[in-house]
């Protein structure tokens, strides 16, 4: 009985999953078709279409064909590979760009909408079938009408290698360029191995302007270890030696082959890099090439050679590689505990020894291999700001608003696992930026700011962790306000005092929501409550600060891998707990007597500051065995600028540990964060370093 | 009948089998009731002498009792968490959740770790888990109002009377922080 309702469930949600990923696909599409339309018409383009603007449509059609399969959709999915098909088929030049198959692209793009809404329900493979078959059917009969094209690619000056190395569509690519009577040369140029990419980017841009890069192929030839040569083949409206004069790059020659022509020299930036390139035979296997290419000279019509060289991994997948991981470090940990042992005994210390080497070398490539697992599972957040600045795309179009976002850092990387359980928080954080803090145009004109507001998202690396700040120049949040609501929610009594920091604390407060009615885009009063919970859950922390009228800004603190961690392990009565080393500033011994207390609360003198303490026992009120102690020890936690000393029993070393979050009928515990597997003495839990500061801070506040 | 219709006849004979029999194995694959005689499964453990049953489709599996970390900030009925294969799980003592007396562990307690509809696993801690019954529908009675809030049917199993738990009921914990 459970297990079916688990399924119906599953099904609905995979549908909603498949919807909202093709709406986004398949607005694309639209945006991608009408520009297709724009150019056919246009009279400067001739009735060419630029190739990128095809690769794009042709892409959006793949992963719709992609996901309809993925998620069983079948009749969509042959209707997507109708399109991919006639998309190919411009690609190709197959079809003009004027054939009747385009126009029914739209028509495609359109009923594909207009089928999504129903996908779920339980007669849409019945229901769709028939329009699906019928536009199907058109489609067919248009493109039976496809163009021979005529082989052209005889007469270039081109080393046959380098036809051959090209795929179906670039040799098509070449042809239309020819039949357009465009300039084909040959670029040859060399960069350094380690900014290739730059470079590389850099001249095809410049090419760009005056034509197109039909293909880019490494070349082999003799060149200095450092550094790596290109050939790219590029069709320009100006001649080879127009061309070389633009490209004023250093290491570039420029070599007509749409007919038999001398090399041309770039004008380079350093004079000795001219004079010995100029040196340099002619770019090699120059023959007046004859031979028509072989047929089918490419690989298999690759047509996904622009997606990246990556693979899709299962985030599950990295996660049991990296429980793996875990699971051999505690085992060579074991091998290590069974190394010293064999070691204190004179009979077997020689094999305790040779062991020893062994460990050494294993335990160095478990951490290679660690490294390695935990570098495939960062990704970029540069994911994550594009997704943002698709909802406040949307958003602009819902709430008429208009607000420019700015993102800086988006090469910082963070693991995949966390980027995932972070787009939702960062979603919510903006959106409320949107709608609450951003006034409208008219309120910002009468205040002399810009009529348009901007929201800045910055990430950084600090550490051990990743900052990203979300900041706004809207009105700031009102305290007043928030009191006040507060109060009227019953959150705190009416006259209360606050100040600043709890005002603002108090807008984490589940169910808060300052707005009257609930928009469609927030104020539904699940917000930064559900933040904080999500980042706290990830060990991290979320903080708000304002200045009435100029704007707000939420800090988001996370580190940087949730997967193996080094933590500290520490003994309070009789119990142990880890403490994640990444907040670990620094550990001390001391003396009980040394510990002050001011004001009911124990500090420390550490270096001339007052260190606020705390201690563990207390903290988790565990049970006091009253044991009198001579030397405590002291770990010293510090998250952002906030800084906690923990009282504990026992320092009992490092150790690498997998978090894992805690599963059970109770889902938060306060100043816990997880727990980690201690072999056969069961779980140790891992401590929340940043509940533990907030508590502090708050407790330092209400004094 | 001639010799190719006798082949045919034997052939269309042979299909029917075929396809009665991938019918019945099925069928017996899937609990092999038919839909008239429903019969659900229950898994029946004892806690403090009394035999209790819950749902066979919430069980992920039983454990040995190993060392149990206890957790801060908990709910007594919390004993702490075990590690299981990779995941750190909670265990209810559910002696102390249903409000009966405690007895000392032994040889037979074991903990039965469950899982909900919402993926989320829970271990309870009982003292012996005895059988799996099957037990037609028609057979099991709502409980009695004195019986409790966890208990939601009963049945009769021998001379005695099974309690079937409500685990949603059972694992409800309105914790305050």
């Amino acid at each position: 009985m459970a297990a079916r309702h688990k399924r119906k469930n599953q099904q609905s949600k995979a549908h909603r999953e498949f919807i909202s990923e093709s709406e986004e696909t398949l607005e694309g599409m639209r945006g991608g078709l009408a520009d297709l339309m724009d150019q056919r018409v246009d009279p400067a383009r001739d009735g060419e279409i630029d190739p990128d603007l095809i690769n794009t449509i042709f892409r959006a059609a793949h992963s719709l064909k992609g996901l309809a399969g993925m998620f069983g959709l079948d009749s969509l999915g042959r209707l997507a590979h109708h399109l991919e098909d006639v998309l190919d088929g411009l690609r190709l030049g197959r079809n003009s760009p004027n054939s009747p198959a385009i126009d029914l692209l739209d028509e495609a793009v359109r009923l594909f909408a207009s089928l999504l809404p129903q996908v779920g329900s339980d007669d849409f493979e019945e229901n769709s079938v028939s329009p699906v078959d019928d536009l199907i059917a058109r489609i067919e009969v248009a493109l039976e009408d496809a163009v021979n094209v005529p082989d052209e690619l005889a007469g270039l000056d081109l080393d046959p290698s380098l036809l051959r190395a090209l795929t179906e569509y670039e040799e098509h690519r070449l042809r239309e360029n020819l039949r357009r009577g465009r300039h084909l040369s040959l670029v040859d140029t060399t960069f350094e191995i380690l900014s290739f990419e730059e470079g590389l980017a850099e001249i095809s841009a410049a090419i760009k302007e005056v034509g197109e890069v039909v293909s880019t192929l490494p070349s082999p030839g003799e060149v200095p270890e450092s550094q790596i040569r290109f050939s790219l083949l590029a069709a320009t409206k100006i001649s080879a030696e127009e061309l070389a004069a633009r490209l004023e790059f250093s290491h570039t020659s420029v070599r007509s082959i749409s007919a038999p022509a001398a090399v041309e020299e770039a004008h380079p930036s350093e004079p000795d890099s001219a004079s010995s390139r100029a040196s340099e035979p002619p770019e090699a296997g120059l023959q007046a090439g004859s031979e028509p290419p072989e047929a089918g000279a490419a690989s298999e019509m690759d047509s996904l050679r622009s997606i990246s060289a990556t693979v899709r991994v299962d985030i599950k997948k990295l996660d049991d590689l990296m429980n793996m991981v875990g699971e051999l470090s505690i085992q060579r940990a074991s091998i290590l505990d069974i190394v010293q042992r064999l070691s204190r005994e004179p009979s077997t210390a020689r094999i305790g020894g040779e062991l020893g080497r062994v460990h050494k070398l294993l335990d160095r490539k478990l951490n290679e291999l660690q490294s390695g697992v935990l570098e495939v599972r960062m990704v970029p957040l540069r994911q994550v700001f594009e997704k943002l600045s698709r909802v406040v795309r949307r958003l602009q179009r819902d709430l008429g608003k208009d607000v420019a976002i700015d993102f800086s850092g988006s090469d910082t990387e963070l693991d995949k696992l966390i980027v995932e359980q972070l787009v939702d928080p960062l979603m919510h954080v903006v959106r409320n930026a949107f709608d609450h803090a951003i006034e409208t145009a008219e309120e910002r004109r009468n205040v002399g700011k810009p009529e348009r507001g901007e929201i800045f998202i910055t990430a950084s690396q600090r550490g051990n962790h990743v900052v990203i700040e979300v900041r706004d120049d809207g009105r700031g949040i009102d305290f007043d306000l928030v009191r006040r609501v507060a109060a009227e929610r019953g959150l705190v009594p009416a006259d209360a005092q606050m100040t600043e920091k709890e005002t603002l604390d108090l807008l984490f407060e589940p169910g808060f929501s300052t707005r009257g009615s609930i928009s469609s885009t927030s104020g539904r009063g699940v917000g930064m409550d559900v933040v904080r919970t999500n980042l706290v859950a990830m060990g991290g922390m979320v903080e708000i600060s304002t200045t009435a009228g100029l704007g707000s800004c939420v800090t988001l603190t996370l580190p940087i891998t949730l997967a193996i961690i080094q933590a500290l392990i520490v003994g309070v009565e009789n119990q142990r707990f880890a403490i994640p080393l990444n907040s670990v500033l620094e550990t001390l011994s001391v003396d009980p007597g040394s510990i002050q207390t001011s004001e009911g609360r124990e500090l420390l003198n550490l270096r001339g500051e007052a260190l606020p303490l705390r201690r563990l026992s207390d903290e988790f009120r565990l049970t006091d065995t009253g044991a009198a102690r001579d030397r405590q020890f002291v770990v010293v936690l510090g998250l952002g600028d906030r800084r906690t000393g923990l009282l504990v029993d026992t320092l009992e070393g490092q150790k690498d540990t997998v978090i894992k979050a805690i599963q059970g009928p109770i889902e938060q515990v306060r100043g816990i964060a997880g727990a980690t597997e201690d072999g056969e003495n069961g779980a140790i839990l891992v401590i929340d370093v940043a509940s533990i500061l907030d508590d502090a801070a708050r407790r330092r506040d209400a004094a | 009948m001639s010799g190719s219709e006798s082949q045919e006849r034997k052939q269309a004979e042979a299909g029917a089998d075929w396809e009665s029999l991938a019918h019945s194995a099925a069928h017996a694959k899937l609990g092999g009731a038919d839909e008239s005689e429903m019969l659900r499964e229950l898994l029946v453990f004892l806690l403090n002498g009394t035999r209790y049953a819950i749902s066979v489709d919430r069980v992920r599996e039983i454990v040995r009792l190993r060392a149990i970390t206890p957790m801060p900030h908990v709910p007594e009925e919390i004993l702490g968490v075990i590690p299981l294969r990779g995941a750190v799980v909670q265990v209810v003592d559910l002696r102390l959740r249903l409000e009966l007396e405690s007895t000392a562990a032994t040889r037979r307690t074991r903990i039965i770790i469950l899982h909900g509809d919402d993926g989320r696993i829970t271990g309870i801690l009982v003292d012996a888990v005895q059988e799996v019954v099957r037990v037609p529908e028609d057979e099991i009675r709502p409980a009695a109002a004195g019986d409790g809030e966890a208990v939601a049917e009963i049945f009769l199993r021998g001379e005695d009377f099974v309690s079937i738990l409500d685990l949603d009921r059972v694992m409800e914990f309105h914790v305050v922080q």
